[in-house]
């Protein structure tokens, strides 16, 4: 099944980056959405049906925690995987990004590999 | 109980290894050897600026020869560079600066949590630092590339 996939993220480029991670990582990918914050993504969230979604936490507007949050108090947003992209990973912020409802947690820098095996732990299932 | 010099040494050693996965792994970009930032006086440089704040605060800075960075761009965006923009240059070493200071920080032991405010970028002609903290220094194909990490424990 090919995936559509919601990457969040303030910065032009980081999208840019993950966009081509996801490609070189072989994923079977039919539609990437983008947005530049926690409020773009609800927006986009809420009129697409989405497979999983991959997301910053500090962003302008809405922050990821908040993002998390709130899309998790939607019917769609219960059972979609999301999965936190940071630099950050200390206890504290892995530990409050998980019990806000983040499915995984990949921390920059990472490669192909790593983002197939975190996307292909919380899908289930191989998606070459 | 930690000395000071005890935390620069563990401070520095961390910066060498986070900037090498960093240029490595997101940037496609190998470090030839350390260098001293200070010989790219008078040389076109990109500098970038950012403060943290939390347990502990602190600041860290990124300053690159300009071909540096516009290599480190193209690389990360896989674009040639001819093609690629000043914003993107911009936009570009932010996130270098965004993810090398967040892995250096997450490494580092003592840090309980932190918040990355928004990196600042200027040009200026020649190695131009800000901060006072522990600076490492790195030959890349294109030029030299420098960073420099302030942590404040004692502002806990």
């Amino acid at each position: 099944m090919a995936l559509k996939v919601l990457i969040v993220d303030d910065s032009p480029a980081m999208r840019n980056f993950v966009r081509r991670v996801m490609q070189l990582s072989g994923m079977d990918v039919e539609r990437y959405f983008e947005a530049a914050n926690g409020a773009e993504a609800l927006d986009i969230a809420a009129a697409t049906p989405l497979d999983a979604v991959l997301t910053d936490i500090n962003m302008p507007v809405m922050d990821g925690e908040e993002f998390v949050r709130r899309w998790r108090e939607t019917a769609d947003g219960k059972s979609t995987p999301v999965i936190v992209i940071s630099t950050d990973a200390t206890a504290h912020r892995i530990h409050n990004m998980l019990a806000l409802g983040a499915s995984g947690y990949l921390q920059k820098p990472f490669g192909p590999e790593q983002l197939r095996n975190e996307l292909e732990r919380v899908l289930g299932a191989p998606h070459v | 109980m930690f000395r000071a010099q005890d935390t620069d040494a563990l401070v520095a050693a961390l910066l060498d290894s986070c900037c090498e996965q960093v240029l490595e792994t997101m940037f496609f970009s190998p470090v030839l050897d350390h260098a001293a930032p200070e010989e790219s006086n008078g040389k076109d440089r990109i500098h970038t600026q950012l403060r943290f704040h939390g347990k502990p605060s602190g600041a860290f800075e990124v300053d690159a020869d300009f071909p540096v960075a516009r290599s480190m761009a193209a690389c990360f965006l896989g674009l040639d560079e001819s093609e690629v923009s000043p914003a993107q240059i911009e936009d570009v070493l932010a996130e270098f600066s965004n993810m090398t200071c967040g892995s250096a920080l997450s490494s580092l032991g003592r840090v309980e949590y932190f918040h990355l405010d928004t990196p600042s970028t200027t040009r200026s002609s020649g190695f131009t630092p800000a901060i006072e903290g522990v600076r490492r220094g790195f030959q890349m194909e294109a030029g030299t590339l420098g960073v420099c990490l302030r942590v404040d424990f004692e502002q806990e």
